[in-house]
């Protein structure tokens, strides 16, 4: 069991964002954490890893929690944030340099994995160039290629479709794939509905800072058998019929 | 449009305001009423030390007039969200931008009239002349500032005319024509150029320019530039938040680098070295206080006053550098590399240290060629070895603990 989110209540102030929720994210799977604008998920992230830290509950990675060693539990985790984050000074050689050091890989294998990834992003001929001056995508890009040099064992992806041209899309989504293959965890936050559908292991619906539903689509179809055939029409009809109750 | 202008003039205007109060603290009036006094003092000595009639004298008041016309840019405080917000309506921002002319033409006029005033008493003393020609001067003045910033007003267009393009030709070249004439062959001539020049100009663009877009993204450029500039002043004084410096490459200086072991333990000094190297807040910051310390140094003679001084200096240095520790706070991925916080401060105290013994080494070089003895040398340089100890080891720490806190 790689991410393991226990009784979480959360938020930035006194009032928690996040009531109580709890799922997991298996060794090998891709998670799709979904959800209305506003319903909790980049809090949900944020607690993950580690900005913020829960009221009550738990989260552990692999079975170690930020508080017992985070210096281990950060190594773990490689993140690309919904807005590219970048430093305006330095080069795109540098920020993948800067991200061997700070999770200590190898310098030629990560080097040998960026040179690869580059290419495929087609990034390969802008290394001594300023990223922060990259167009949304290809900022997209470079954080990309920054967290899949990592050894991490989960992957926190925030939107990661936004801005991308359809070829990266699925360069990604293959990435995605491989780093699965070899046993690592996703969690990917998204509004494509069709594409999460199509890649996604399994589900958590989020609303209003509450767990509604997790599973596979499979599980989704059984609990909620009237609400529509793909997971566009399930979410649609869950999040009105909560809007209904409150 | 002419009131968004008086509205946006008002507000920038509040906000200088609220800076110069800052600025002219009463320590620094009392310090700038001795700077003036000891100047105009200074100045009165020299001017009696010279005579009439040198053959450099006009070539003095030619440069200072040259350069005292390119005083004052054209202030149009154009924000870069005005080229979406403001497009619909760009044929009504000719109104706005002669607004914002007059406003400058007034501040530049201040300034042409400061100058004109210091340069009196030189010209009158080095220059047979009479009233006439010194009044004639203020005028050339301010009509060659007329046209100056006309021809700014008229770049903010999309002209492609190399006269209003690039800026050289009127500001010192044309400067330079008339302030010659002025001075070797008549100001009569000289005045009736500037102001011939002047209404040729403004005739000659008061209809074309509706036929030319405006060039937004080159004129919010300047305008920021000009901000930073005025910024960049008063943040010598105190903390200007929307100062954010501008980032340069500099691969030459890529070398210095070289020495950062490419390990975890070291992933925040190879944040902080580059960017204090490519940023222009902190190398700035840096530059400025070591230079005028250097200065400082080289009139200051003696055993004591230089150690006072240079101390002094390191200490501003060291406290000025504390903030950029935390520079890259709002980057994320500072909060999530597996990296104990404890080699983030160990980071910076390297990067501080490395700065402060650089300067404190040019310090003990100034004073040692200042000096011409090894006594001062020798004091200062225990010193600052102490002091840049104390400061990195001691001081930098528990400042920035209760920074946090």
């Amino acid at each position: 069991m790689t991410l393991e989110v226990s009784h979480v209540v959360g938020g930035y102030s006194q009032i928690p964002v996040l009531k109580d929720i709890s799922f997991d994210v298996k060794d090998g799977e891709l998670v799709g954490l979904i959800g209305l604008n506003g319903a909790g998920k980049s809090t949900t992230i944020n607690h993950i890893i580690g900005l913020l830290t829960p009221f009550s509950g738990t989260i552990s990675i692999n079975g170690i929690t930020i508080a017992e060693n985070d210096q281990l539990y950060k190594q773990q985790i490689a993140y690309i944030p919904e807005t590219p984050v970048l430093y305006p000074e330095l080069t795109l050689r540098e920020h993948i340099e800067l991200t061997i050091m700070a999770y200590r890989l190898n310098q030629e294998e990560a080097w040998q994995k960026a040179n690869e990834l580059l290419k495929t992003f087609r990034l390969d001929n802008k290394l001594d160039w300023f990223p922060s001056n990259f167009s949304k995508g290809m900022r997209q890009k470079v954080m990309i290629v920054c967290a899949f040099i990592t050894n991490a064992n989960l992957f926190i992806i925030d939107e990661p479709f936004m801005g991308l041209d359809p070829l990266a899309k699925s360069d990604l989504l293959a990435e995605m794939d491989k780093k699965k293959r070899a046993g690592a965890s996703i969690l990917m936050t998204t509004h494509v509905l069709e594409t999460a559908q199509q890649y996604c292991d399994r589900f958590v619906l989020l609303h209003d800072g509450q767990v509604r539903v997790e599973g596979t689509l499979k599980e989704l179809h059984e609990a909620f058998p009237d609400s529509g055939e793909s997971l566009n029409d399930i979410y649609l009809s869950l999040t009105k019929k909560a809007g209904q109750t409150e | 449009m002419k009131t968004l202008f008086s509205t946006r003039l008002s507000r920038h205007l509040r906000n200088m305001v609220k800076y110069l109060r800052l600025v002219f603290n009463d320590f620094f009036i009392f310090a700038l009423m001795f700077l003036i006094g000891g100047l105009g003092y200074g100045y009165s000595i020299e001017l009696q030390r010279l005579h009439a009639n040198s053959w450099w004298a006009p070539l003095i008041v030619i440069v200072v007039a040259m350069i005292s016309v390119q005083i004052g840019r054209l202030a149009t405080l154009i924000e870069s969200a005005d080229s979406v917000f403001l497009l619909p309506r760009e044929h009504d921002m000719h109104a706005y931008l002669v607004a914002g002319r007059r406003y400058s033409l007034w501040l530049a006029m201040v300034t042409q009239g400061l100058v004109w005033f210091v340069l009196l008493p030189f010209i009158r003393v080095t220059l047979t002349t009479n009233w006439m020609n010194i009044v004639g001067l203020l005028i050339i003045m301010v009509s060659q500032k007329d046209l100056i910033l006309r021809r700014a007003l008229a770049n903010c267009y999309r002209y492609e005319t190399p006269l209003i393009k690039r800026g050289w030709m009127i500001d010192w070249g044309w400067s330079l024509i008339l302030f010659a004439t002025a001075a070797y062959g008549g100001w009569v001539i000289a005045a009736g150029l500037a102001i011939a020049a002047d209404l040729v100009f403004a005739v000659q663009t008061a209809t074309t320019w509706a036929k030319h877009p405006i060039d937004w993204r080159a004129e919010i450029v300047r305008e920021d530039s000009r901000m930073l500039s005025i910024y960049r002043f008063f943040n010598l004084f105190t903390d200007v938040p929307m100062l954010r410096g501008t980032i340069h490459r500099r691969s030459y200086l890529d070398g210095l680098f070289r020495r950062i072991p490419a390990n975890q333990a070291n992933t925040f000094r190879y944040l902080y070295a580059r960017g204090l190297v490519r940023g222009t807040e902190f190398s700035g910051l840096i530059i400025r206080l070591t230079l005028i310390g250097l200065v400082i140094l080289y009139f200051v003679r003696g055993l004591w006053l230089p150690v006072i001084f240079s101390a002094l200096f390191v200490y501003l240095l060291g406290f000025q550098l504390l903030p950029y520790f935390s520079q890259f706070d709002d980057n994320v991925f500072t909060h999530i590399y597996p990296v104990a916080n404890t080699e983030k401060l160990k980071n910076f105290q390297q990067v501080m240290r490395t700065i402060l013994i650089v300067t404190g080494v040019l310090f003990v070089v100034m004073a040692c060629i200042a000096n011409l003895n090894w006594e001062t040398p020798v004091v200062l340089t225990l010193v600052l070895g102490v002091e840049i100890w104390v400061m990195v080891q001691f001081y930098a720490p528990r400042r920035l603990a209760r920074q946090k806190n």
